[in-house]
């Protein structure tokens, strides 16, 4: 990186810091540690709960995913807005005129202690879990692509945000994130324009979704059915998208401390409404416009050479061993064949001008010839890679938008766009220690250690715990170091407990007459089922799901009807 | 008091802003497919 870049990046992420410091001023109490008093309005609501789950994954997966895999990515989202209304009519409400910290202590009020604290415990332990994945994720592609030492960039990327965390709570993680979202948008926009700015002249924006649309790439919509039938396997499609994502999305805004913590520092009920249905309103677009980013980097691609494989340090491991004649020769075809597929391109560019669409067909036949064949070469590089010993490696996916970054763009927005990976990081990374914190505070030490604490004592142990919980994460970062890129492992460790825990709320709020014995018993059993379903089947991750709130409902109903009639009375 | 803080802005009820929302994603998804249609 150059100094202009170091420096904005440097000026970029003190300027955070220091915002969020300036903005910790908040009551030295619980309820202004965690819920910011309750002053937040709509607005500000909304970008602190979609900082939440902006993180740093999803500006370097997302890019990636549509260059490889096309924008089908977006349909996960489509059940996000049928979720926020869901939650507006019935979460939302209760949490509010029950005036809880953590969503975990409605359980207490209609189930029991145990159900609470099982919960409780299944939210700290993916949560921890994932912050510390989410941590590792973006500091690994960091550091393999810039030589830093990983576990220098993980301290950075998990470590400064403690500072402003620690001292402000929820009321400068709120005030940060409204900061970090603004800048991530700018940059990511200046992306997008200095894409479509790096194209051939006679290439604009419209023709390169064309020639992204001709390969494929903008297969929004997608149904999952073959020839075969239904196919379950099919990780995102319309169906998944919409049932499983509604599931995934009611798991994760309306059961996961991280986002609950977020809506419950608003001002009113009216308030945390409008933010969540704000997110409802702009959130596939925007999913679809980062996405877009890389279909624009996929057609800047066809124009100019890119990369045999988009990591290089496991690149640079094969050009150290044996395979070094293999990957070379592998290396010269995939080279032969980016001139070729150049002159495709150029003639469907020409021909989207004139609007022949025989001449854009007959290069877009061409194209797809050559891009299988690359992509044949690419599976022989990847073997390689598995030959070395390195299959965690073997995906180059999350690599390919930021090596774009640092091969192509301009000095100075490098230096921008390293900082946006910090800077989503930091927003997702800080409310989940602000929401461990909460859940640790409220539903443990005030419950089964001191209940009988003051305003100051409560604002001093619930600091405590955010610092406990931050340098855990580290650690957890710092013990995944060595187990390859884990990038998908935050999406399937969530799927493995949001399904159960949403289980249990459902249970709560829609089938009054099931007490907490047989709610308890369900989500074990549920919980069991789950990871069997992971573990010995290919189910996709989504429908992990849709299948564990099932589980919990259904077993919770059975068991409370049978093994449960006699020992506990259903409520009439 | 309460119930006027829970007013909604621009319509009389919630549920206006409920059918705007699932409208959106409707309308979104249309445009989707047609996008996909189109360009394919």
């Amino acid at each position: 990186m150059s100094t202009i870049d170091w420096v904005i990046l440097v000026l970029t992420l003190s300027g955070i810091i220091l915002f969020g410091v300036y903005k910790s001023k908040s009551t030295r109490s619980l309820d202004g540690y965690f819920r910011s008093n309750r002053e937040m309005p709509w607005w500000i609501v909304l970008l602190s709960i979609m900082g939440t789950q902006a993180s740093a994954v999803t500006f370097l997966s997302a890019p990636g995913q549509a260059y490889t895999d096309g924008m089908r990515f977006v349909q996960p989202y489509f059940g996000l807005p049928l979720a926020m209304v869901v939650l507006c009519v019935t979460f939302v409400p209760i949490f509010h005129k029950l005036k809880v910290y953590t969503a975990y202590e409605f359980l207490e009020q209609r189930f029991d202690v145990k159900t609470r604290t099982l919960t409780s415990f299944l939210f700290l332990l993916s949560r921890g879990l994932s912050t510390g994945i989410s941590i590792y994720a973006p500091a690994i592609i960091l550091s393999s692509l810039l030589g830093w030492n990983i576990y220098i960039t993980n301290i950075i990327m998990g470590g400064l945000l403690i500072i402003y965390t620690v001292s402000g709570g929820a009321k400068a993680v709120a005030y940060t994130q409204q900061l970090q979202l603004i800048i991530v948008f700018v940059g990511m926009f200046l992306a997008g324009y200095m894409v479509v700015n790096m194209l051939p002249e006679n290439v604009g924006f419209t023709d390169a979704l064309k020639i992204g649309g001709k390969m494929g790439k903008l297969n929004v919509i997608t149904t999952g059915f073959t020839e075969n039938g239904f196919d379950w396997t099919d990780r995102f499609n319309i169906f998944s998208g919409v049932i499983g994502g509604f599931f995934l999305m009611l798991s994760y805004f309306g059961t996961d401390q991280s986002q609950v913590g977020r809506y419950l520092t608003a001002k009113s009920i009216r308030e945390s409404r409008m933010g969540l249905l704000m997110n409802g309103i702009v959130k596939v677009p925007m999913q679809f416009l980062i996405l877009m980013v890389g279909v624009l980097v996929f057609s800047f691609y066809q124009f100019n050479s890119a990369p045999i494989f988009f990591n290089e340090v496991p690149l640079n491991k094969i050009k150290n061993s044996e395979n070094r004649d293999s990957l070379a020769v592998l290396e010269n075809q995939f080279n032969l064949l980016t001139v070729q597929k150049k002159e495709q391109v150029t003639a469907m560019a020409a021909a989207i001008e004139t609007g022949s669409t025989l001449q854009q067909n007959a290069a877009s036949d061409s194209m797809h010839v050559l891009l299988e064949r690359q992509e044949v070469l690419r599976d022989g590089v990847k073997k390689m890679i598995v030959d070395q010993g390195l299959k965690a490696e073997s995906s180059d996916t999350n690599y390919i938008f930021i090596r774009f970054v640092v091969d192509h763009l301009p000095k100075g927005l490098i230096g921008l766009l390293i900082a946006i990976i910090f800077l989503a990081a930091w927003g997702s990374i800080a409310a989940a220690l602000n929401s461990l914190s909460s859940a640790t505070v409220v539903d443990f030490h005030k419950k089964f250690i001191n209940k009988n604490l003051n305003d100051e004592q409560d604002y001093k142990v619930s600091r405590w715990y955010t610092f406990f919980w931050g340098v855990f994460c580290i650690v957890a970062a710092e013990f995944f170091t060595g187990m390859g890129s884990l990038i998908e492992a935050v999406n399937i460790l969530g799927s493995w407990f949001y399904g159960v825990m949403l289980g249990i709320f459902l249970v709560a709020f829609y089938i009054k007459s099931i007490r907490g014995h047989a709610v308890f018993t369900a989500a074990l059993i549920g919980e069991a089922i789950v990871i069997s379903m992971y573990a010995f089947t290919d189910v996709g991750w989504l429908w992990l799901n849709v299948i564990g709130a099932m589980a919990v409902m259904f077993l919770a109903v059975l068991l409370q009807y049978s093994v449960f009639r006699a020992s506990e009375k259903p409520a009439t | 008091m309460l119930e006027n803080e829970d007013k909604p802005p621009l319509f009389k009820s919630w549920t206006s802003w409920y059918i705007l929302v699932v409208g959106l994603l409707i309308l979104q998804i249309i445009l989707f497919a047609q996008l996909t249609k189109l360009y394919s």
